[in-house]
């Protein structure tokens, strides 16, 4: 590879640029090749048998003898995208999914807010606090679910504190009943999670310019007004971030759930991710290949939606 | 439309003193430059003036009215920062309807006093843009703009004009000036550039390191500065100071092979009563020095060797040193077609009505002649 | 003044609900079988007679609790070690090339948006034909099977922080040691790569927590060879006892060590990782 001292200066500079940007072309692509590589192998071509399968009704245990590639001796064309698109079970799913989004990722940046806004201010121990607020997010998912499996036991600590303060006796089985095992996931997941909305929106409230928030106070504006028309604004695309990446990750919400209800009681909070483990257990292979496709579809579309914010940043830096 | 008084403000940041015992008593209507290099608790001042900060000591009034424990958004103080702070997200007519907006003004109001502003300052092509798009000029005068269009008894400013190109700075300098003399408001400039202060204030505070050092008049500042620091801060290029030796009467010149400055009869009796030990310091500003290639014999003459010369255009500034080659650089100005060479000798003229005498331990002016 | 009081108390308080499911972890890891379940009133807020049996259950087999799985957690902790390590080794590797061809060339077209719809797919969607392919390729239950898919998992992380480590670094210092002889990749192996130490530290230890935090992909390609520390904690039940509280939170404790100690060490980077580099403090 030519250097820039080796290439003769008496030639052209046009010269040495286009075989700078040569070099540039291969460079790049050699440095992106691996990743790439893994992609192709890993992600890519099982998404295409994923694909490939969801035509056929191939599973191990009605395909007993056959190797995968040999679904094609089952081959359905689109039923099961006929059945599934109809299966009240796979799209009560996605619907729960939806449903703990929806609740969940709001709330979280909510108290998120609120407490970076208590920590603008000084106060003894802060650091400690900042630490200790930041705990839940450090804990290993699977673990949390288990904490959490433990705490709203009947007899566990939660209804014991609930007494204490209710002079009643509870002794609620939250962990069974829809509704409430429902409450206790989303409370699982707000709990593990709003720590990083926490770290997220200090950090947007700490970069905002504080000489605009001193002229908005000198021109009258009380505490309200400022948030409202200066800080909010200011603080739009922090939010929107903290918005998409947390949405991102609660649709694949699993961990908790599975340690704490495994779905249940019954389907009640069967999430997406629950639901198509189950079904992966159950070995319908081809069913779920299926449902793997629509969902890959699905995000896709969702996700270039979503992540247009994010690109949009990337293209201004 | 109010007189300022600060009474004894005191605000310290941890270990160190940003604002020592400041006592200011501002007329009302008065235009006042704060005046002093940065660090000098200028800045400081201000922010408790409109409230940002709150003195760990010390009273502020308002018309007679103490305001230490008035919230920031009900003094009546309009602020423009250095940095102009402009909302970002809202359109240059949004900004300067801020404040008219949180006091509740009709829609008709609002709109007439915008259109009014505007027009003085020049901004109505400006006005609905969004404020990330303005100039750093058309900036400054929304900054401007959102202030005075509250109508504020007092008006502060932070080095406005320090982000602003020259042209434009000489230009809104004026600017400033008339429509404080129009609205009559009492009004606070705080900057570290001289000029400024001299040409736009009825009077200059002068701060250095949390203490302030004089608060006079442009001219008194100039001809009667109360210490050594004064007298060097005021006045470009700065004021020639010599090291001297009183003695017997009169001045022998450090920096001249001790060379004597013979003082006049006149005031030998006055600077004998009022000098309280020998250790002095002469200045002579560079616009008072003339310098000439002869010899007249009076007695007043030093002789220095050029070293360097900077044609300005309107006027040439020549850097001398004494013969002895120690002590400072001294500076002299002439007319824009002299032209003398380095290593020339010339000979320094002034007059002795045009000296300082300094302290030289106490740093007070203790004599203008 | 009052406000600040209230503040304050707020403060304590939501700090109180955050830590207490983790302060009732680490006092069940030393309570005594009898202190597990005591209900209501008996609730033993505080271990009477601490042990540390769990630990011992855990590690050396003391048959009281008659456990389904014939393994002690020595195993599961082992096998976390090293195929979160390999897998974040992997990631790294291919991350850090990645990212600096991004971040220099803007090579590879879509592949950075790519990385990031990847993180949005459900792994549940897109595990089957990994898991087709591993059986097929004799995978399943392994430590390079695993790892591989952590590898892949976690890179849209590593490229996408080590492209802004890259970033924060002038292309000028590349141009320069090009210019002072050096090839291409010379420059980026003896120049840029050592000044990205710090970043690298961080993002290798930001991607090793996600790893070792993993439970469904560790749940449905390995099993009891290499089964990782979350699902060997799924699995921790008795026959006679039912759900082995002690035992597993004293696991979940130990688990709980690594990405503690490793999150603040690199709390400085948290934001910056966890935003894929979209917002740097």
């Amino acid at each position: 590879m030519r250097t820039w001292r080796e290439s003769n200066v008496s030639n052209q500079d046009s010269q040495i640029t286009h075989t700078k940007q040569l070099d540039k072309g291969r460079l790049g692509l050699f440095f992106t090749l691996p990743a790439q590589t893994a992609l192709l192998f890993i992600v890519v071509f099982p998404l295409l048998a994923s694909l490939y399968l969801s035509f056929t009704t191939w599973s191990p245990m009605t395909g007993r003898g056959t190797l995968w590639y040999q679904a094609y001796q089952f081959w359905a064309w689109f039923s099961n995208y006929w059945n599934i698109i109809t299966d009240s079970a796979f799209l009560l799913s996605l619907v729960r999914t939806v449903i703990i989004v929806v609740v969940v990722v709001p709330v979280e940046l909510l108290i998120g807010l609120g407490l970076a806004f208590l920590f603008l201010e000084k106060f003894p121990l802060k650091k400690l606090f900042h630490s200790v607020i930041l705990m839940p997010m450090m804990i290993v998912p699977a673990v949390a679910g288990f904490i959490f499996y433990m705490l709203f036991q009947s007899a566990g600590p939660v209804n014991a504190i609930l007494s204490k303060i209710l002079f009643v006796e509870i002794t609620t089985p939250w962990l069974t009943g829809s509704v409430t095992a429902m409450i206790c996931v989303m409370l699982a997941d707000i709990w593990q999670w709003t720590p990083l909305m926490f770290l997220i929106l200090l950090s947007g409230l700490m970069a905002l310019p504080e000489d605009q928030l001193n002229a908005a106070r000198i021109l009258g504006a009380n505490w309200w007004q400022r948030f409202r028309m200066v800080t909010l604004p200011l603080l739009k695309p922090v939010i929107v971030i903290a918005l998409i990446l947390r949405g991102m990750e609660a649709i694949k919400i699993f961990d908790a759930i599975w340690l704490m209800t495994k779905g249940g009681p019954g389907t009640a909070t069967e999430t997406i991710s629950v639901y198509l483990t189950k079904e992966l257990r159950y070995l319908h292979w081809s069913w779920v290949a299926t449902a793997g496709v629509i969902v890959v579809i699905l995000i896709s579309f969702a996700s270039i939606h979503a992540l247009k914010p994010i690109k949009e940043q990337e293209e201004q830096t | 439309m109010a007189n300022i008084l600060l009474d004894n403000l005191v605000k310290t940041f941890g270990k160190q003193t940003a604002v020592k015992n400041l006592c200011l008593d501002i007329k009302d209507g008065e235009f006042v430059a704060v005046l002093g290099p940065s660090g000098c608790g200028k800045t400081t001042t201000m922010n408790m003036i409109s409230g940002l900060l709150q003195p760990d000591s010390g009273k502020i009034y308002f018309d007679g009215k103490e305001m230490n424990n008035v919230p920031v958004g009900k003094r009546g103080v309009g602020f423009v920062f250095q940095n102009y702070a402009i909302f970002t997200y809202m359109t240059a007519f949004e900004n300067i309807a801020f404040g008219l907006k949180i006091k509740k003004l009709s829609e008709g109001d609002i709109n007439k006093r915008i259109n009014e502003v505007a027009a003085l300052l020049q901004l109505e092509k400006a006005l609905h843009m969004k404020a990330s798009r303005l100039s750093i000029n058309d900036m400054q005068k929304v900054a401007l703009a959102r202030s005075m269009v509250t109508e504020p008894k007092i008006f502060l400013l932070d080095e406005p004009l320090s982000n602003l190109d020259a042209t434009l700075r000489n230009v809104m300098r004026a600017e400033l000036k008339n429509i404080q003399k129009e609205l009559r408001q009492t009004a606070i400039y705080v900057t570290h550039d001289q000029i400024e202060a001299m040409s736009l204030a009825d009077r200059i505070a002068v701060m250095n390191f949390a203490v302030l050092q004089q608060f006079d008049t442009p001219l008194k500042v100039y001809n009667r500065p109360k210490n050594l620091f004064v007298a060097g801060f005021i006045g470009s290029p700065t004021i020639n100071l010599l090291d001297a030796v009183y003695d017997s009467g009169d001045f022998i010149l450090a920096d001249f092979q001790n060379k004597k400055q013979v003082v006049s009869e006149k005031n030998r009796a006055r600077i004998h009563d009022l000098l309280k030990q020998e250790k002095v310091v002469l200045g002579v500003r560079p616009e008072h020095l003339k310098l000439s290639d002869s010899v007249e014999g009076n007695g007043n003459e030093l002789t220095a060797r050029v070293v360097s010369i900077e044609p300005l255009g309107s006027k040439t500034v020549v850097y001398l040193k004494s013969d002895s080659d120690t002590g400072n650089v001294i500076k002299a100005i002439m007319g824009s077609d002299y032209r003398p060479k380095v290593d020339q000798v010339k000979t320094l003229n002034f007059r002795e009505k045009d000296l300082y005498l300094f302290d030289k331990i106490s740093t007070e002016l203790v004599f203008r002649f | 003044m009052i406000k600040k009081i209230l503040k304050y108390v707020l403060i304590i308080f939501v700090a109180a609900l955050f830590f207490f499911p983790i302060y009732w972890m680490a006092t069940m890891a030393f309570k005594p079988f009898p202190e597990w379940t005591a209900a209501g009133e008996k609730l033993y807020w505080f271990p009477e007679q601490p042990t540390l049996d769990n630990f011992r259950e855990i590690f050396v087999r003391r048959t009281d609790f008659k456990t389904d799985i014939s393994s002690t957690a020595t195993g599961p902790i082992i096998n976390s070690l090293i195929i979160s390590s390999l897998g974040t080794l992997m990631a790294m590797v291919l991350g850090i090339m990645a990212g600096y061809g991004i971040s220099r060339y803007k090579a590879g077209g879509q592949l950075p948006f790519f990385l990031l719809q990847l993180r949005m797919f459900p792994p549940a969607a897109v595990l089957i034909p990994v898991m087709i392919m591993w059986a097929f390729l004799r995978m399943v239950d392994t430590w390079y099977g695993l790892a591989i898919i952590y590898g892949v998992v976690t890179l849209p992380f590593s490229t996408w922080l080590m492209k802004t480590f890259f970033d924060d670094i002038p292309s000028e210092l590349d141009e320069a040691a090009i210019v002072d002889g050096c090839s291409s990749f010379g420059a980026f192996l003896k120049v840029v790569l050592p000044l990205t130490k710090g970043g690298i530290a961080s993002t290798a230890l930001f991607v090793f927590i996600l790893n070792w935090s993993d439970f469904l992909i560790a749940f449905i390609l390995t099993d009891r060879k290499w089964g990782t520390i979350p699902v060997y904690i799924n699995k921790l039940q008795s026959a006679t006892v039912g759900q082995l509280y002690g035992p597993k939170a004293a696991l979940g404790l130990l688990a709980a060590i690594p990405p503690i100690v490793f999150g603040i060490m690199i709390q400085k980077y948290l934001v910056r990782g966890l935003t894929f580099g979209a917002i740097k403090k």
